[in-house]
């Protein structure tokens, strides 16, 4: 229990000073954090709106961009971030009380807080404009986001574990993300695709995250293909590979 | 209170592996002061990383039964954009002390004076090293793990150092490595050397001082 506790300060003392080298001096510069998500998404709602697309089944823009966007965003900024956790930090680890998996959690959980943050600015901020609050069910949207969010970071645990023992597989990170943008319906609802392409998306646990934020917000969106418990089962898998890994990379780790 | 049991520790290299420590056992008692005494590349301070448990050994165990502080040394675990001030704060937060207390015990004992504000990469080694013996000296370990620090700073600095040991003697125990032996036998009861991955304990620092120059 004692070590536990030990931990939770670890991470949170970790966690206060991340914020303190990643944003800088100026408090301004968490504001810059959360505002990027928010420009990703306005930039694509504007070239919507710019080629007189329509989101499907008149779905409102910004709600369809936002549902899809964030899940994504928070799956590839905590694996991405959080996969350079050791090499970013590995002076720390020269206090006894600094593990390599505080390092990951840290970092992890800084990014999944803010753009979770980033999440409910947009919801905030457009509503506030419509005038009109209206989810479906809360929760959902809650859950996946979290589920894209434990993928995420448990990605990064397992990427930065592995890459104490071959630094190349850092470059694995950008080659297997990127495609994901394109094939994990962030600009369609993949029920309305043919069976045989929705099948296969449906092996990409982003579209299950995806899809569940987007039956979670709006009401009668409909995609009875997907569940939780499919990206369940990638974030226990890579959660288990990633922890192995990262006792196997305690003993490897040269500090100086 | 410390017992290091077959411990082994390599490292990968250009050319293979370097072997540093080789089957070592040692065991160290509280209320001794110790010294560690090796010549460069001997080993010293992977040792000390080993006792503090900031890296594990390949084989063999570690088991500490007391409060160890980090390697107290010039380098590592500061980050260079960060201030004195940050630097210190998130040690304590580590530790579990309170930050308030831990910073008023650093300003006054290191004496950075307006530097305590600014950021670790524009201070020099000494100024570095102040820093990190002040801050291991605001957190009550059991055990001090010293690489090399004290033959730093200006001899005013240095009596502080000497003072603020003598104080906390029979509460904490002193582990010192170094490669010159007048630091050691300043502040220790007895002395070791370490050469060839062995650490051989000696009865007299005399002794351990004919050891080493053989």
């Amino acid at each position: 229990m004692d070590s536990v506790l030990t931990q939770i300060q670890v991470v949170y003392a970790l966690i206060l000073r991340e914020t303190r080298t990643r944003f800088g001096q100026n408090r301004l510069g968490y504001l810059w954090a959360i505002l990027e998500p928010v420009f990703f998404v306005t930039t694509f709602a504007l070239v919507y709106r710019i080629l007189g697309r329509a989101a499907p089944a008149r779905m409102p823009i910004v709600p369809f961009l936002t549902t899809g966007f964030m899940p994504y965003l928070l799956f590839r900024e905590s694996s991405g971030r959080g996969m350079h956790a050791i090499e970013a930090n590995r002076g720390l680890l020269f206090y006894p009380q600094v593990r390599p998996l505080d390092l990951i959690v840290a970092r992890s959980t800084l990014e999944v807080a803010t753009n979770i943050l980033a999440f409910g600015l947009i919801v905030a901020v457009y509503s506030t404009y419509t005038g009109s609050l209206d989810i479906s069910d809360p929760l959902q949207v809650l859950v996946g986001l979290g589920l894209a969010a434990g993928i995420g970071s448990s990605l990064g645990l397992t990427l930065c574990a592995a890459s104490v023992f071959s630094s190349s597989i850092e470059r694995l990170h950008g080659p297997l993300i990127r495609p994901l943008f394109w094939f994990s319906g962030l600009m369609y609802p993949t029920a309305q695709l043919p069976s045989g392409y929705r099948k296969l998306l449906a092996y990409n646990p982003i579209v299950h995250c995806v899809e569940l934020t987007r039956t979670g917000y709006f009401r009668g969106y409909r995609a009875d293909h997907v569940g939780p418990i499919y990206p369940l089962v990638w974030i226990a898998a890579l959660l288990f590979l990633g922890l192995a890994l990262e006792r196997a990379a305690r003993r490897r780790l040269v500090l100086s | 209170m410390i017992t290091l049991t077959q411990v082994s520790k390599a490292y990968r290299t250009t050319r293979g592996m370097h072997v540093v420590l080789s089957n070592l056992s040692a065991e160290f008692a509280s209320g001794r002061n110790i010294g560690i005494i090796g010549r460069n590349g001997a080993g010293k301070s992977t040792l000390m990383r080993l006792i503090s448990g900031a890296e594990w050994p390949d084989s063999g165990t570690v088991v500490r039964r007391a409060r160890v502080s980090w390697p107290v040394g010039f380098s590592g675990g500061f980050s260079g954009s960060l201030t004195g001030a940050e630097n210190a704060r998130f040690v304590a937060r580590i530790y579990g002390m309170p930050t308030d207390r831990v910073l008023a015990f650093v300003i006054e004992f290191s004496e950075l004076g307006e530097y305590f504000d600014m950021p670790v990469k524009t201070y020099s080694s000494g100024m570095r090293a102040r820093l990190a013996f002040a801050l291991s000296m605001a957190i009550d370990f059991d055990v001090y793990l010293v690489d090399e620090i004290t033959a730093v700073g200006d001899a005013h600095f240095q009596r502080k150092c000497r003072s603020a040991f003598e104080d906390r003697r029979d509460r904490a125990t002193l582990i010192i490595v170094s490669h010159d032996l007048t630091t050691i036998r300043s502040y220790c009861d007895s002395c070791a050397v370490l050469r060839q991955g062995q650490l051989q304990f000696c009865d007299s620092i005399d002794e351990a001082q004919r050891l080493y120059e053989s």
